[in-house]
């Protein structure tokens, strides 16, 4: 039976050249610019000091909504009407398997042109020199003046050669996510009460949560509570005004057993094991809080400028306002999320690539497009402080975004470390203290050394 | 060359290899090269990123130490209490489908859809089934009983029994089917026979029914125990992030966490050698064990 054995191995020799042809492919970097007939540059559209040339295309890879989408799009078309001799290849994926995806195109050597990057992704892929460094391209360009973004935007994606946040440029600002306070106005004015101020530090926890007792109300006497006074309490907040932290970045602890935290959380959790203001823990899930919002049967909830657009539809009027104040320390805070857009440091087209990201990031008609249809702040301070606050369409106190981004927001959590293991499994075990099996003292004591441990894991 | 076998068994030796080959360079080439490569990533670091570093065992004694991955081994266990509640109920309803009624394969189809439909969807509409304040089911034990249901996929203490109810209604239809081409392979002589003896219909199932499906038990069971080790989807959709205190998470789901979550490859990769073991050992101690019980004809 020798022949089966040649057979056999005559199969497994071809598989192997298989094999190897296949890990032959992946040295070759991505974002290959095949130019296509298709796309040579139209003679017409050219200008005289724009030099004829050769046609690259550009990929792009991004997340979002299909509204979020739309606007891509459109920005996409009048960046190739502006530079003619680009063409770009823009591919949206569910926001869910972005990361994964991104992640696996680039360990395997393909990762697009211009991509988003946010959260801790930023810090790993700076780390990894998969980003390439902007800096030289900014300091040059006449595209845009780089002190009219947001300090606070451009510097989440500064990164020295190990920390995030100073040194040079990796990425430009998608947008930056203040998440403010919102009100329901009719369930104030139904209670009677006054409605939060814009102004930080007016209104302390105390103030909310009496407003909060005010809204809450068992309509139909079936014992169950239908109106909640507030929802999904911003645990951050909480603990970032009465002077705590999650983390202490610069020596890397955890910090979480710290009396200015544990009693912030207990404030959280007593909103709804004492007072009842808030649905409790498993109605709590996610989808609920705001559905209640949404249904009306909830006085104060938070948002993102994202939620503007389904927000504009409600029946009842509503408003943001500045996050309470901590009673102890008179100070309010919150988080700012942000997404941005890199430059892969292996692009083939670094200038064509760069143009794209400041575009996107900063074209003046875009950035309008984007308040516009209710999906961010502008990044451009002078549009945000000047057409972006008269802007007719609610909420009214625009002004408190604003607050957000140049006062009392901090960098949301995820962005803070490369490894967020020991966040989640923070927000996965807390239920313990929302449900009030734990004191948030007792268990913030139980889980220090554990999250230490995650944490140390994965970032030192 | 030397050739002994006749021409035209050449030619046919031929056609059955071209006939293998793609399917044997398709699983070569896509499932065992990942393996392999995956035992090897199993001693580095690697984040996807940077090139892997060799750490020789410590994903493994990371491993052994995460509280995390013996807690997704505990809930993985518990989903295994699905099987047996699975078994009684599958058999009970392929002896009522195994009646010569009119209609009856409406019925059977009715019962085999869940099997048929996508699990992620059908996860979905689950969500709300089970939603404390909206769902179907709370709403449902409040209007007809007065029970306040419980919270089932907040509450940590509820989460696995939802999950195992789902995998209920989602696995007796295909373990209902198995069951019936049991029950009709069963020869009518012997319940003829025990009838003349006086069997009365409880002592007829216990007697000849269930000892001779033993078979089928025993593969339902086998191929149960690696499902449930399997299950994923399911809690990926219902269990946000493994759910409350980490209570739904099953080990795939732990390790599909730490491939594309935290990006720690190697992590996973050690992990999903672990399971392999797992699933290898309990299989082995089934076959081991199946001669005490299983009969065969």
């Amino acid at each position: 039976m020798n022949n089966n054995l040649k057979w056999l191995s005559l199969v497994l020799m071809s598989s192997m050249l298989v094999l190897s042809a296949c890990s032959g492919g992946s040295g070759s970097a991505g974002g290959s610019a095949e130019p296509t007939p298709s796309n040579e540059p139209s003679g017409g559209g050219e200008t005289a000091e724009q030099p004829k040339k050769e046609p690259v295309t550009i990929e792009f890879m991004g997340h979002g909504n299909p509204n979020e989408k739309k606007i891509f799009e459109q920005l996409i078309a009048s960046f190739e009407k502006k530079y003619t001799h680009v063409k770009v290849k823009y591919t949206s994926v569910p926001p869910g398997e972005y990361g994964q995806k991104l992640t696996t195109l680039v360990s395997s050597g393909k990762a697009p042109d211009v991509f988003y990057v946010g959260g801790s992704e930023f810090y790993r892929f700076a780390e990894s020199g998969i980003l390439m460094n902007l800096q030289a391209q900014l300091d040059q360009t006449d595209l845009f003046n780089p002190d009219n973004v947001w300090k606070q935007a451009l510097d989440r994606y500064r990164y020295d050669g190990s920390t995030v946040g100073t040194g040079d440029i990796y990425g430009l600002p998608k947008d930056v996510g203040p998440w403010a306070f919102v009100y329901n106005k009719d369930l104030f004015d139904k209670a009677g009460i006054a409605p939060p101020p814009a102004r930080a530090g007016e209104w302390t926890w105390d103030d909310m949560l009496e407003a909060a007792k005010a809204i809450t109300a068992d309509n139909n006497g079936d014992g169950k509570t239908d109106v909640f006074g507030v929802g999904a309490y911003n645990l951050e907040s909480a603990v970032w005004g009465n002077g705590g932290d999650f983390l202490d970045s610069t020596t890397g602890t955890v910090t979480i057993d710290k009396p200015e935290f544990y009693e912030a959380m207990q404030f959280a959790a007593d909103l709804n094991l004492v007072h009842k203001v808030s649905p409790n823990q498993e109605a709590e899930q996610a989808m609920n809080a705001y559905t209640r919002f949404v249904n009306g049967q909830m006085g104060m909830f938070a948002m993102g400028p994202w939620d503007q657009p389904a927000f504009w539809d409600l029946p009842f009027g509503w408003d943001i306002a500045a996050w309470p104040a901590s009673p102890n320390t008179g100070k309010t805070a919150t988080w700012l999320g942000s997404m941005g857009f890199a430059v892969s440091a292996k692009t083939k087209h670094v200038e064509e690539a760069f143009n794209l990201a400041a575009f996107l990031s900063l074209d003046e008609e875009g950035q309008r497009q984007n308040y516009q249809l209710g999906q961010a702040v502008p990044n451009l301070i002078d549009m945000a402080n000047g057409e972006f606050l008269a802007y007719e369409k609610a909420p009214a106190n625009r002004q408190v975004f604003l607050d957000i981004i140049q006062d009392y927001g901090r960098t949301d959590l995820p962005a803070r470390s490369k490894d967020n293991q020991w966040l989640d499994t923070f927000w996965q075990e807390a239920s313990k203290v929302w449900n009030g099996e734990m004191s948030a003292k007792d268990w913030t004591a139980m889980m220090q050394p554990k999250l230490q441990e995650l944490y140390d894991k994965g970032n030192k | 060359m030397k050739n002994k076998l006749p021409g035209y068994r050449k030619k046919e030796l031929w056609w059955i290899y071209s006939f293998v080959l793609p399917p044997v360079l398709g699983f070569l080439i896509f499932g065992l090269a990942p393996i392999l490569y995956s035992i090897y990533m199993s001693f580095h670091h690697w984040d996807m990123l940077s090139p892997p570093e060799w750490i020789g065992l410590a994903n493994y004694v990371d491993l052994l130490k995460d509280e995390k991955f013996y807690k997704s081994i505990f809930n993985t266990f518990y989903l295994l209490l699905g099987i047996p509640i699975g078994m009684v109920v599958s058999l009970l309803l392929a002896i009522l489908m195994n009646r010569k009624l009119k209609g009856i394969s409406v019925m059977r189809t009715i019962y085999y859809l869940p099997v048929i439909s996508p699990i992620i969807a059908v996860s979905l509409l689950w969500q709300w089934i089970l939603n404390k304040d909206y769902g179907l089911l709370n709403n449902f034990l409040w209007q007809l009983f007065g029970i306040e249901g419980p919270n089932w996929l907040g509450e940590a203490d509820w989460v696995k029994p939802s999950l195992i109810l789902i995998g209920l209604w989602g696995g007796v239809g295909g373990t209902m089917v198995l069951y019936l081409a049991g029950l009709q392979s069963i020869s009518s002589t012997y319940y003829e026979a025990a009838e003349i003896d006086g069997a009365g219909g409880w002592q007829k199932l216990k007697t000849i029914t269930i000892p001779l499906l033993t078979p089928i038990h025993f593969f339902v069971v086998v191929m149960g125990v690696i499902g449930t080790f399997q299950s994923f989807s399911q809690i990926y959709v219902l269990a946000v992030d493994g759910g409350p205190e980490y209570s739904g998470a099953t080990i795939v789901y732990y390790i599909f966490q730490n491939a594309f979550a935290y990006f720690n490859m190697g992590y996973a990769s050690a992990g999903a050698w672990v399971l392999g073991l797992i699933i290898f050992l309990i299989t082995l101690v089934q076959f081991k064990l199946s001669d005490r019980w299983v009969y065969q004809e």
